[in-house]
């Protein structure tokens, strides 16, 4: 073969692609070589000199493994005098300025520096002039600074300007002066800034929230999801004693690489703020707690007079396929009524599968050549699709939106910010049409909020189909048509079928009979987005959620349920892929996980669900549903035949979907975190947004 | 021994180095210049390179290296990644004030060389990147360019050949690093002045990614008399791989200090007694030499009374001729107080982009600092030659190399001086109590 090289790693001999670098050549026969600067998804910076190597042939000095191409023939040693002296002096000299305040350092357990300095540092120092104090920045409410400590390995730099597309982050001065910061004086705002405290491989960047509260030996560490936004991030959920303590990513290739945004990084202390504990309810309107046989009792009184057609029930964006399809089998089965609905108002999409999901899998977006975005905003409503979506700018490929001007990080081509453009693209008169058609791999990306949850949301998706067709976005070989959800719970509720699905009442109907005042009872399951505000109207309000926020100021009786971290569930990502996320603590005081909430009240009002355990209720699911029967991968989905309607399209431009995107969701909303990050972004309009 | 002989004008590369004559066009055309350009501009470029590697010419910015085989790394031209001959007149080495006088006095020797140049290696376009702190000698510069482009020498067509060729002045922002050649192109890029990670070398991946050739000064200027005259013309000069002429910049304890343009290998002392009008007190009188600029280790007096000034004469005594820069230093001159401070410029204008370099050179300076206030122990000096040789060879660039050479240099031949201060002190402090 032509394409590969071999070469000796400590005398085994090792081939590897052409390209990959000596280090890789190690790791392949499973020499580990020391390291600050280098890491696997940013650029190579060659910085740190940890990784030195001796290779021959070649000049008589030690080579930095992460840098050099692999070569036929070459000879590396690891462990030879040569490198091992190289990456002592290295390591005395990060250690001559470096503060050696681990007692006080939260990275103490956890630091690269901690861990190497043991296989190659002193035990005492032979640097005796006066050490290098460097002041420290304010990086906002999220990243704790102490630059002492920086051992200038840029990781930090390096993902600013990559990943997230912060420019105004680098470093300034020389030699022993150089400082790593924001060029002038300011807050670092990026939505994924949280990223570069799991970088830091010392103490200079670390968690502000976190400070001073644990140490990594104390943690238990639970696998989950993140539900903050519909990506389905791989998180570790870190409690100690039943407290969660921190959440930080992890590795999933084909999801979040290793990156996690913000919001699911730093909002779990909303997750006890605000929170329903206990069974409530609403006396002379003030709210009370119960116990549950006080509240399944109140129930039970209250519906056994009531016509089923009467009673309606909407669910919010934060909730697992269990739970949603235990509630969809409570309202249909048991209350008996066909009015619910979990989907975004005026969406009509329901079936195949191929209609609401990004067909498109996260990890083949690099292979698009041409972007078109519809009313959507994936740097806020999907960071980490953002992500890939810069990648993919960067190869200066056509790449256009049609919605509000955002910023994105990266530069597109804004074409128009009303539906207009879309019949534009169709009839060609548009600039992008031409680049569309001459495109392969063409991908385009709807937004479910902004796009289609309006009112004429179903025509919108129309003329989408129509694009679909006429630009050939999905072929045998290529399926670029997604449409882009927020929230996982949104796109669960449409595998779940929570909709009417005879002649019951969708979203858009069951407010407008709220507001007529004819329905006596509502059920609100959980309410983490502005389309489930203003629900007065019911005779009788019954919340079932975490939170007390919209839904519970208008609720006569709360429930308690659970949050994500608080049952195991199976989460559903943008993509469609459906991944099981662990139960990390218990709900607190009365609160419960959900399902149990509806199989109980379900044997309560005589008309028990026929699941007992969890074990049970998941293989209910995955008998129907294909994707549920293998975690954690894609499947492949069927494209429905139709999708839209063709209507009168109204000319008003699409909306921004997220105004604020650290408050989008009620655990976000309680989370004083996230709180101070919303006053630093929008330091003079603090108001409720969604 | 025979003397090495003054040069003649004719001999010259640079004749109006000392500023005597007109530095314009005309006065460079009267001195023969441009003269024959168009037929270099109609020969086949792979002639001019078999020539330049024959004439043995290496590069005149320190590292020495054959510009004929530097040059034979280009890939041939594309359409779609163009090539760039970029010119590094970022001159910082402290001694070194050559390319200074090409630029103010000779400027149209490098706009030549540049046509030459870019024609050879199959570009269109060339930078020159001055050094900050040369804002005269860049105007002067850009005048000439000015007067080339009135010409018809630059822009399209040139002569009539076909040859197109642009120049475009840079000036930097002083800092000493950017003359490192990466450095250079990351700083014309507009980035920090970092060195990159080599390889890729500038041949294959070099400013915006292209192929990129970088040359100093002197060398550029240097190709057209090169290619112009007979390989002996250049060859006559020198030893075996070290032929043609050099100019010394001689400055220091010596009566008459300058540059000169001098034959290769002339013997260091006939350099300064000839050229320099010789040591202040005599030679006798002569504490030690700095024969390339400050990042080369010094020479003592019996070293520098047979050292020939070339690459490799220098080389074989553990030294170097970089820049050509000779700092002569007699007794009256304390040597460690020179030393220390060249270990803090080189402290100042550490990039601080690798670890040894950024936390090393600092640590140096201190220690050089300290010691030769006579504070410290007999074991320090050991630790700082320690410490010299843990930088030396493991950085991204030469940078940290020459800044250790020096300190290395001065522990090889006057480490007494350290232990003499260190001792004094302790006698001294051992009174007082």
């Amino acid at each position: 073969m032509t394409n590969t090289v071999t070469l000796k790693v400590n005398g085994e001999e090792v081939t590897v692609e052409q390209g990959s670098s000596i280090m890789d050549a190690c790791k392949q026969v499973d020499v580990e070589i020391p390291h600050f600067c280098y890491h696997k998804r940013l650029s190579i910076a060659g910085n740190c000199r940890m990784c030195l190597v001796e290779v021959t042939p070649g000049p008589p000095k030690p080579t930095a493994s992460c840098a050099m191409p692999a070569m036929d023939g070459m000879d590396v040693k690891t462990n030879s005098p040569m490198a091992v002296e190289a990456r002592k002096g290295t390591m005395e000299f990060l250690l001559a300025n470096h503060p050696l305040d681990c007692p006080i350092c939260d990275q103490g357990g956890e630091c690269d520096l901690q861990d190497m300095a043991v296989g190659y540092g002193s035990d005492r120092s032979r640097y005796h002039e006066g050490k290098r104090a460097v002041e420290d920045k304010d990086l906002g409410p999220l990243i704790k600074t102490v630059m002492t400590r920086c051992i200038h390995c840029m990781r930090c730099v390096r993902f600013a300007t990559e990943i997230a597309g912060i420019e105004e982050f680098g470093a300034t001065g020389r030699g022993e002066n150089v400082k790593v910061g924001t060029y002038v004086e300011k807050a670092l705002i990026s939505e994924l800034s949280g990223n570069m405290i799991d970088l830091c491989p010392v103490g200079a960047l670390t968690s502000k929230p976190y400070a001073f509260t644990a140490r990594p030996w104390e943690l238990e560490r639970t696998p989950s999801i993140d539900v903050m936004d519909a990506v389905g991030s791989n998180i570790f959920i870190d409690s100690r004693a039943g407290e969660i303590m921190r959440i930080i990513p992890a590795e999933n290739d084909d999801i979040n690489e290793e990156w996690l945004a913000n919001t699911g990084r730093f909002s779990y202390d909303g997750l006890n703020r605000k929170r329903i504990k206990n069974p409530q309810i609403r006396k002379k309107g003030k709210l009370t707690d119960i116990t549950w046989q006080q509240a399944f009792k109140t129930l039970k009184t209250k519906l056994a007079k009531i016509k089923p057609e009467k009673i309606a029930g909407l669910s919010g964006g934060l909730h697992s396929a269990e739970d949603l399809y235990s509630f969809n089998r409570f309202m249909k089965e048991v209350i008996k009524t066909d009015n619910i609905d979990g989907r975004l108002p005026n969406i009509s999409m329901r079936g195949e599968r191929g209609g609401y999901i990004m067909n498109t899998p996260l990890n083949e977006i690099e292979n698009a050549d041409a972007v078109l975005l519809v009313g959507c905003n994936p740097r806020f409503e999907a960071p980490l699709l953002n992500t890939r979506l810069r990648k993919l700018a960067s190869k200066n490929i056509p790449f256009a939106t049609i919605g509000e001007k955002l910023d994105l990080t990266y530069p597109v081509t804004h074409l128009n910010d009303t539906p207009k453009e879309l019949e534009a693209l169709l009839d060609g008169t548009s600039k992008f049409s031409a680049k569309l058609k001459k495109a392969k791999n063409p991908l385009i990306i709807v937004g479910a909020k902004s796009a289609l949850s309006r009112v004429d949301g179903g025509c919108i998706l129309g003329l989408i189909e129509k694009i679909v067709k006429q630009f050939k976005i999905i072929t045998p070989e290529w399926n670029g048509f997604n449409i882009l959800h927020q929230k996982t719970g949104h796109i669960a509720a449409l595998d779940m079928h929570v909709y009417p699905t005879d002649k019951g009442m969708h979203t858009a109907k069951i407010k407008t009979a709220l507001s007529k005042n004819e329905l006596d009872v509502l059920f609100i399951y959980g309410d983490s987005d502005a389309a489930l505000r203003d629900l007065k109207g019911a005779k009788f309000t019954v919340y079932i959620g975490t939170h007390h926020d919209a839904g519970a100021e208008l609720a006569d009786l709360i429930l308690p349920s659970s949050t994500y971290t608080e049952k195991d569930g199976w989460w559903v990502n943008i993509e469609g892929r459906v991944q099981a996320g662990q139960k990390a603590v218990n709900p607190p005081k009365q609160a419960k996980e959900d399902w149990k909430i509806f199989r109980a009240l379900s044997e309560e009002l005589g008309n028990k669900l026929d699941f007992d355990s969890l074990k049970q209720l998941r293989s209910l699911i995955s008998q129907t549903h294909e994707a549920y029967k293998n975690i954690g991968e894609i499947v492949k989905n069927d494209m429905p035949k139709k999708m839209g309607v063709i209507g009168k399209i109204k000319q008003d431009a699409f909306i921004n979907p997220i105004t604020c995107f650290y408050r989008s969701n009620e655990i976000l909303r309680a989370s004083k975190t996230m709180l101070e990050c919303y006053e630093q972004t929008n330091p003079k309009n603090i108001k409720e947004a969604s | 021994m025979k003397k090495t002989p003054v040069l003649k004008i004719e001999d010259k590369v640079f004749k109006n180095l000392d500023g005597k004559g007109d530095w314009g066009i005309k006065g460079y055309k009267e001195r023969g210049g441009y003269k024959g350009l168009k037929k270099l501009l109609t020969t086949e470029p792979t002639k001019h390179i078999e020539k330049l590697k024959d004439s043995m010419l290496r590069g005149r910015g320190g590292a020495g290296f054959p510009t004929g085989l530097k040059w034979s790394f280009m890939p041939p031209a594309d359409a779609k990644r163009p090539s760039y001959l970029v010119c590094n007149a970022d001159e910082g080495e402290p001694g070194t004030c050559k390319d200074r006088d090409i630029l103010r006095y000779d400027p149209h020797t490098l706009v030549e060389g540049l046509i030459v140049g870019c024609y050879t290696i199959g570009a269109k376009a060339s930078y020159i990147y001055v050094r900050g702190e040369y804002y005269d000698e860049s105007s002067r510069l850009n005048q000439a360019i000015e007067q080339a482009y009135a010409d018809g020498l630059l822009g399209k067509n040139i002569l009539g050949t076909g040859v197109d060729v642009d120049i475009y002045v840079h000036l930097g922002a002083g800092a000493y690093i950017c003359g490192e050649e990466t450095a250079l192109l990351e700083s014309l890029e507009g980035k920090k002045g970092q060195p990159r990670v080599k390889p890729p070398f500038p041949a294959g991946y070099g400013l915006y990614g292209c192929p990129t050739t970088i040359n100093n000064v002197e060398t550029i200027a240097q190709v057209p008399p090169i290619l112009k005259n007979k390989l002996d013309w250049w060859k006559r000069w020198g030893r075996d791989n070290n032929h043609g002429t050099k100019i010394f910049s001689v400055s220091g304890s010596v009566n008459k200090p300058g540059n000169f343009e001098a034959p290769m290998s002339i013997p260091l002392k006939e350099l300064i007694e000839d050229y320099a009008g010789g040591v202040i007190g005599g030679w006798d009188n002569l504490q030690a030499i700095i024969p390339g600029g400050s990042s080369t280790p010094m020479l003592n007096p019996a070293q520098a009374e047979t050292m020939l000034m070339d690459f490799d004469a220098l080389r074989e005594e553990g030294t170097g001729l970089g820049t050509a820069a000779v700092v002569v230093m007699n007794n009256d001159v304390d040597l460690i107080a020179v030393m220390t401070r060249i270990s803090k410029f080189y402290a100042h204008e550490s990039c601080g982009q690798c670890t040894p370099c950024r936390e090393g050179v600092g640590w140096v300076y201190k220690l050089m600092k300290r010691l030769g206030e006579g504070e410290g122990t007999q074991d320090e000096i050991d630790m700082l030659l320690g410490i010299t040789k843990q930088i030396e060879g493991k950085t991204i660039c030469a940078f940290a190399d020459g800044a250790m050479w020096p300190v290395q240099g001065t522990m090889k031949h006057f480490r007494h001086l350290f232990e003499e201060r260190i001792k004094k002190n302790k006698t001294k402090k051992s009174k007082v109590a």
